[in-house]
């Protein structure tokens, strides 16, 4: 039994019991970023719910007086933004997978920039709106729809900032060793982090289009 | 399959089995003053309340329709979730959050020292998490306990009034907002934590730091829900319905906020328990070996993680129409008070299988135990868990048969709710087909689920009447109704929650509860529960309404039973909580390794259970549940014996 175990104060396990545990926490990794992907996707659809509900309700006909839409160059941007986010890491993990840790680091920090303005652009624009948040059902909505927003580009900067820094710290620990084929268990940890963070940005990035289309094209 | 002896000479980090490494500790989580539990949180959720309240106060001075209503619902608002902040700041759960920007990945939170004190602070442990969960739900439960003791008081008698109906209103609505966010976790959390990696063989949960932060999110929701007494109230009962919501004082805000909490700490919770039985299950522990409580908690778990989410937008919503003046729930501005309605249902129906579900887990978990024979129609069992989980999406607008729903979808909606009783059905079947000509152990655990299955026959049963747009429309609003949920809830619930704790705590302590005791606690808790909640079925017949302080003089007499008898009851909770004392503090009797020789894998591992659970990774060799069943192989084959406490191997 090694020192660090005895400290512990756990028995040592055999190297095929390790390998059991690694693999139930590479597969975990990977069902709780869809799971997670799941409980965003009813969390959103509540609010795509009550945007149709009120929509279709149109109580007192107040559910968008004189078409008021929120501003279209705010909401581009943001979209646009977060489009580039979630392309970023789709593709930095990609190039990951492909053996280079240099371009997957240089995409995720470029999209933690984006996603940070685009985070910024969502603030400034609800001190830029034409409408009072109670002044009909769309109005209402589109507040919802802006904290939720909000909400997602956190998620989003923080999960790829986290999984950067945490691949730079392991790829200095796994010095000599390419740690994106490394075997050492938190490089492959971190990969199977990698893949549940770049699926979970093509998820808000697709669930953003959907948004975007429902609050300022239709 | 088989695990081979190969002994390695490195164990330590992140997959290791265990979630505590051998970091060094930071400075916060060293023993002394500074370090972070219990206290600290207090001083930080304090802190948070303090500068949440300035800072909304600050936002909203320049508005004057707040300057001038007396009312400043932002500043409530964020002086509560700046407090919540504050207090899981101050408990620990932010350090690893924090840290991981720098791209740490394994910070050490564990308590270091093996004492009390690690009740009392953020503990990866699912055993210290589970027992922390224990002693939640009860204090939730005593709260909860003296408001209907409070409401039975009240209603000994129409004319004479303690309260004044405002009051009264306001009572109803925390007992039950209360009651049923403590009903969603008594189960999941302190048993489902305590056993589920026990059950399946597995030496940690997935995301021990997301279940430390499900608890400690839980005791904020507790708070943040209390708060609206200091406040004022709410006078919408549990369900919240707008227009009231939106016209209610300040203490809404923390009914909208602290239903947010809560659902947050059970998606949390859900989340962590589904990832965990996917991905933690011992070799050889397929999905037709999983013992059925854990089939409960995934069935739960399910619907912990996609319902909740709704009821978190909805309280949402909610909150944005209290503070920036949205309009969702007001229908004079373009929203629409049936949209709460929908979200809310949309949440709140599958929360009863949230709560039912882990009830019945118990029950088939024991049944096996207690009358020597395994499980009938095991699949089954499961099978039905799983159909009462998914097709209890597709009920809720049965709450809506009497507002905001075409007449015309009330057929629809009245068939789903009539289907979902044949995989309920299924389930109590399998316990009947287990009890038939069984030779039962009448031991305290098996009195409760034996009363469970009475008191759940009653409540289900007056379930699918209520199912009936007819009935419905009858009985709507009324005592009837409030009847049928205290047998389901109450009766199934609670005391399949008491079976388990007087069947598991043996494990969780070390010590059994007082026999006699728990008998005394058992016949009167039984027998007046029933004394207290039957009546009201007449009394809702006879139409008296819920949430009304006063009623027709000719019904006092059946209400001043069922509030004599709901005291009675009240009592029988201080019977049970002295039975806990006296058993663990005053006279403990140590526990037997194995007490009621069940061949659940709980059992086979040391007491008190040590924090990595197994000293190697069960291999499960058969189904479980196989009972007087002669040549039976053992259920998990747990290695060779190479230390002190390694468990017993014998299997009975």
């Amino acid at each position: 039994m090694s020192n660090s175990a005895i400290q512990s104060g756990q028995p040592s396990l055999s190297n095929e019991e390790r390998e059991y545990e690694m693999r139930a926490l590479i597969s975990s990794i990977w069902t709780g970023g869809r799971l997670f992907i799941g409980i965003y996707t009813f969390m959103l659809a509540s609010l795509v719910f009550s945007y149709f509900y009120l929509r279709s309700s149109d109580t007192g006909l107040l559910w968008r007086p004189d078409h008021v839409t929120a501003p279209r160059a705010f909401g581009f941007l943001i979209f646009g933004l977060s489009l580039v986010t979630g392309l970023l890491a789709y593709v930095g993990r990609k190039r990951l997978v492909m053996g280079s840790f240099q371009d997957f680091s240089v995409a995720a920090w470029s999209g933690v920039v984006t996603g940070l303005i685009a985070l910024l652009l969502q603030i400034i624009e609800l001190s830029h709106l034409s409408f009072y948040p109670g002044s009909s059902g769309y109005a209402s909505t589109f507040i919802g729809f802006a904290v939720m927003n909000i909400v997602s580009l956190v998620i989003s900067a923080y999960w790829l900032e986290t999984t950067v820094a945490r691949g730079m710290r392991i790829r200095r620990e796994v010095e000599g060793e390419n740690p994106e084929f490394s075997s050492n268990p938190r490089a492959r940890a971190f990969r199977a982090d990698v893949a549940a963070m770049s699926y979970f940005q093509v998820f808000l990035t697709l669930a953003g289009a959907l948004l975007f289309a429902m609050f300022y094209l239709m | 399959m088989t695990i081979s002896d190969e002994r390695s000479t490195e164990v330590s980090g992140p997959v290791s089995g265990h979630p505590h490494n051998t970091r060094k500790l930071s400075w916060t989580q060293r023993p002394g003053l500074l370090s972070q539990n219990l206290l600290t949180a207090i001083v930080f959720g304090v802190i948070g309340y303090l500068i949440g309240h300035w800072f909304g106060n600050y936002l909203a001075s320049g508005y004057s329709y707040i300057a001038n209503s007396g009312q400043n619902s932002i500043a409530n608002t964020l002086a509560l979730a700046f407090g919540v902040v504050g207090w899981l700041g101050g408990i620990g759960a932010l350090n690893y959050p924090f840290a991981k920007l720098f791209g740490v990945d394994g910070l050490e939170e564990e308590s270091p020292v093996d004492n009390w004190s690690k009740y009392f602070r953020y503990s990866l442990d699912h055993k210290i998490v589970g027992l922390q969960y224990v002693v939640g739900v009860l204090l939730f439960m005593f709260t909860g306990g003296l408001l209907a003791m409070a409401i039975r008081t009240e209603l000994l008698n129409p004319t004479t009034h303690i309260f004044s109906p405002d009051v009264y209103i306001k009572i109803v609505s925390e007992h039950g907002t209360i009651m049923m966010m403590m009903a969603t976790s008594i189960i999941v959390g302190p048993l489902g934590n305590y056993f589920v990696p026990l059950m399946i063989g597995a030496r940690r949960m997935a995301f021990p730091r997301i279940e430390a932060l499900s608890f400690w999110i839980f005791t904020a929701g507790y708070m943040v829900i209390f708060s609206a007494l200091p406040y004022g109230g709410f006078p919408t009962g549990w369900t919240g319905y707008a227009p009231l919501q939106t016209q209610a004082g300040p203490g809404m805000v923390s009914y909208l906020l602290g239903f947010a909490v809560i659902g947050l700490g059970m998606i949390l919770a859900g989340f962590n328990q589904a990832v965990t039985i996917i991905n933690y299950r011992a070799p050889g522990m397929t999905w037709s070996r999983v013992p059925v409580f854990v089939w409960s908690i995934l069935a739960t778990a399910a619907l912990l993680t996609l319902a909740t989410p709704v009821l978190f937008a909805g309280g949402l919503f909610g909150l944005l129409d209290k503070t920036v003046q949205t309009a969702f729930y007001v229908d004079e501005h373009g929203g629409s008070s049936y949209l709460w309605q929908n979200l809310f249902w949309f949440f709140g129906h599958p929360e009863v299988y949230i709560m039912a579900l882990p009830g019945f887990g118990i029950a088939g978990e024991l049944l096996p135990v207690f009358c020597r024979r395994p499980l009938f129609a095991y699949k089954v069992s499961a099978a039905g868990m799983i159909g009462v989980a998914l097709l209890s999406f597709f009920v809720w607008q049965h709450h809506l048969f009497q507002s905001g729903i075409n007449p015309d979808m009330r057929p629809l909606f009245m068939l789903t709710t009539e289907l979902i009783s044949i995989p309920t059905g299924f389930i109590y079947l399998v316990g009947m087909g287990t009890l038939y000509r069984a030779k039962i152990r009448f031991e305290l655990p098996m009195l409760f689920v034996l009363a469970l299955f009475f008191n759940f026959l009653i409540g289900g049963v007056t379930g699918v009447f209520l199912s009936d747009v007819p009935v419905n429309v009858t009985v709507h609003g009324g005592f009837f109704v409030l009847s049928h949920f205290h047998y389901t809830i109450m009766g199934g619930l609670l005391f399949a929650f008491m079976a388990g704790l007087y069947y598991w705590l043996p494990k969780m302590t070390g010590k059994m509860m007082n026999k006699k005791i728990g008998k005394v606690h058992f016949w009167l808790m039984f027998v007046f529960f029933n004394l207290t909640f039957f009546p009201m079925f007449i009394i809702g017949l006879l139409g008296q309404p819920r949430r009304v302080f006063t009623y027709a003089t000719n019904l006092q007499g059946l209400n001043d039973f069922s509030s004599i008898s709901a005291f009675i009851l009240g009592f029988s909770f201080l019977v049970f909580f002295f039975n806990l004392v006296y058993s663990m503090w005053i006279k403990p009797e140590v526990a037997p390794a194995n007490p009621w020789e069940s061949l659940g894998l709980e059992w086979q591992t040391a007491t008190p259970v040590p924090s990595y659970n197994f000293e190697r990774i069960p291999v499960i060799m058969t189904e479980p549940y196989r009972y007087s069943e002669e040549g039976a192989p053992a259920f998990a084959d747990f290695g060779p014996k190479d230390a002190p406490d390694s468990p017993t191997h014998t299997m009975a």
